[in-house]
């Protein structure tokens, strides 16, 4: 997954850069924290079929680009997410009432995207029946949040030689049940640790996906004060 | 005061009373002295025994057992010596036993 | 992909106060009290479930902790362990209690008598807290748990004062309906008394006859002075009550002293009516 370049913090800004390279970074990186949420919600609010869904995703983004949708927003007045899916309600509306053959392809691509994952995910996800959407696409939007920090942790631990942390930290707080999750004891004994190793590599992993977390968060703000909302929103 | 000494008293004010209630009944009337005596010895006596009984059995309903067993019997007694009016003879006096058998477990020694 | 369970799990690492370097794992909030938060945690290596009291300032764990584990009544739940967040705010561990707060027990149906067993406890407890030198403040049927099992506990020692440590006037602090006027104004005099009144406050609320309410009444007076002049002799006229016989605080008019005497004496009564009756018709048979 594309590392936003360290120079700048928020995507939205550098989408108004000057620079074509930094815009179409900035893009990509949008794209890759918004494609999931966007196709279920486009799925599910708008009972698309997987293939109309896919279409529509691309096409919006491919459309936002163009025409810099993001272009008019302003912070102060709402979170990013909610105008992002208000200019995606307009779009699939317009969409469909025109019945126009979505454009596809021409002079920007997207990054590649497996759609067939986030169809998967959606059969997994039981009952998809939503009354609220916006907290459906909040709560997706979180998940590609948590799973965006959680590859990053991955890759971190990696890098550093220390992929027993990651270990303990996937198949503790990424167990995919209650039932799944191991006690202390027992990863000490499948990885070939001491119970103290595990309550350490555990705190440390925690602590760095946590910070993780809220980098990839101050990334997608436009604003510091809008992150200083997202996180406590999110620190409850 | 102790059970036995507080059963013991009851007993036999009891007795006294049931026995002056006789009175009502012209064909005994005359005999009416004896048979508060007598009716009051039988409360003393019943008493001492359903107190010493409450003191060392503490289940109600064993005592009441035992008060009704024992005040009746000594009923029986006293109708067996006229040889009449059985029922109406030991039916109170059961219940009397009844009666001290209950304070007799409920009192605080 | 992350899973429902796990996307729970994630948030609520950022929902709560780090707890990270500790043996706790934060669950669910319990209940927000006036010094900080009390959250369901999990003792991760004696693998129980635990109740984690996290202060908002740093002394006032260490306070209500330190009176708590001297504590040891069955009224009052122990504390199995203290200690420092890394944000530097204290936090300690303590029972966690499973049965409902007293104001929701109270609002299920239940007769006068089990109510009053469980205020007889709660005074239990809190005549025990005062017999060695402390003061709850803060009494009030929220900060009352009936367990499932029928204990009762008596939490939120939160603003507990040690008598002897009282300094000039103390900081205002209590729930309004439940505070003495003292305790309202920052006396410096506040005793257990205040208790008492909070307590007479409680009663008032599960009361619903003539001579509960005249106890209540009395342990809820403004003036210190007039109130039970402790827990004890509270709880000993709620006994009287609940024993038939005739309360202190309560004047009985005749009608009431009669019918008190018919309900508490109703057996032997019913014996004697029994024998009047048995008696009379047995005269009368004979008679005729």
């Amino acid at each position: 997954m594309a590392a936003f370049p360290a120079t700048r913090h928020s995507i939205v800004a550098a989408m108004r850069s000057a620079r074509p390279d930094e815009r179409r970074s900035a893009f990509d990186a949008l794209v890759t924290a918004y494609w999931k949420p966007v196709f279920k919600y486009v799925r599910l609010k708008w009972h698309a079929s997987p293939e109309d869904a896919a279409d529509l995703t691309q096409a919006f983004f491919l459309r936002a680009f163009e025409k810099d949708f993001f272009a008019g927003f302003d912070s102060s007045r709402a979170r990013f997410r909610t105008f992002l899916r208000t200019c995606l309600d307009g779009f699939v509306a317009n969409a469909r009432k025109a019945d126009a053959r979505l454009k596809r392809g021409g002079a920007v691509t997207l990054i590649p995207i497996d759609f067939g994952e986030a169809e998967r995910e959606l059969r997994h996800q039981a009952g998809n029946l939503v009354d609220d959407f916006d907290a459906y696409f909040h709560r997706e939007w979180l998940r590609s949040l948590f799973a965006c920090a959680a590859d990053r942790l991955r890759d971190a631990c990696a890098a550093r030689g220390r992929a027993d942390r990651y270990a303990v930290f996937e198949q503790y707080d990424l167990a995919p049940e209650e039932g799944d999750r191991p006690t202390y004891a027992e990863l000490a004994r499948r990885l070939g640790l001491s119970a103290t190793d595990v309550t350490n590599e555990l705190a440390a992993a925690r602590r760095e996906f946590r910070r993780l977390v809220l980098e990839a968060l101050r990334e997608q703000c436009a604003s510091d004060e809008e992150f200083e909302a997202e996180s406590r929103a999110l620190t409850g | 005061m102790k059970r036995v000494m507080f059963a013991t008293l009851l007993g036999g004010f009891l007795g006294i009373f049931d026995g002056l209630t006789s009175w009502f009944t012209p064909a005994v009337r005359d005999q009416l002295a004896g048979i508060v005596i007598g009716s009051t010895v039988k409360g003393l006596v019943a008493g001492v025994l359903i107190g010493a009984f409450a003191t060392r059995v503490r289940s109600l309903v064993w005592v009441l057992i035992f008060g009704v067993a024992v005040s009746g019997f000594f009923a029986y007694l006293v109708a067996a010596m006229q040889g009449k009016y059985y029922l109406e003879i030991i039916t109170p006096g059961a219940l009397v036993g009844l009666i001290v058998g209950y304070a007799a477990y409920r009192h605080q020694s | 992909m992350i899973s429902e369970p796990a996307l729970d799990r994630l948030s609520a690492m950022f929902q709560g106060p780090d707890v990270t370097g500790t043996r706790y794992e934060l669950i669910s909030v319990l209940g927000r009290g006036g010094m900080g938060v009390v959250y369901l945690a999990r003792d991760t290596v004696l693998d129980r479930e635990v109740a984690l009291k996290i202060g908002e300032r740093p002394s006032d764990e260490a306070n209500e902790a330190r009176i708590l584990a001297r504590l040891e009544h069955p009224g009052i739940v122990p504390v199995h362990d203290f200690g420092e967040l890394p944000d530097g705010r204290l936090f300690y561990a303590m029972k966690r209690v499973r049965g409902d707060r007293l104001d929701r027990w109270m609002a299920t149906e239940r007769d006068l008598g089990e109510r009053l067993g469980v205020f007889l406890r709660v005074c239990e407890t809190v005549a025990f807290a005062h017999a060695h030198g402390v003061i709850h403040r803060d009494l009030k049927p929220e900060n009352v748990m009936v367990g499932e099992f029928g204990e009762v506990l008596v939490l939120d020692w939160g603003i507990a004062r040690e008598l002897q440590n009282s300094e000039g006037k103390s900081q205002i602090s209590g729930t309004p309906d439940y505070m003495a006027p003292e305790q309202a104004r920052g006396d410096a005099a506040v005793d257990h008394r205040a208790d008492v009144f909070a307590l007479g406050a409680m009663l008032e609320s599960i009361a619903s006859s003539a001579p509960v309410l005249a106890i209540a009444r009395k342990a809820h007076s403004a003036e210190a002075a007039a109130r039970y002049q402790d827990v004890q002799a509270l709880a000993a006229d709620v006994s009287r009550f609940l024993a038939g016989r005739a309360v202190e605080a309560h004047r009985e008019r005749l009608v009431d002293r009669l019918a008190r005497f018919g309900r508490r004496y109703r057996l032997p009564i019913l014996l004697v009516l029994t024998y009047l009756v048995v008696r009379l018709l047995f005269l009368w048979i004979m008679r005729s």
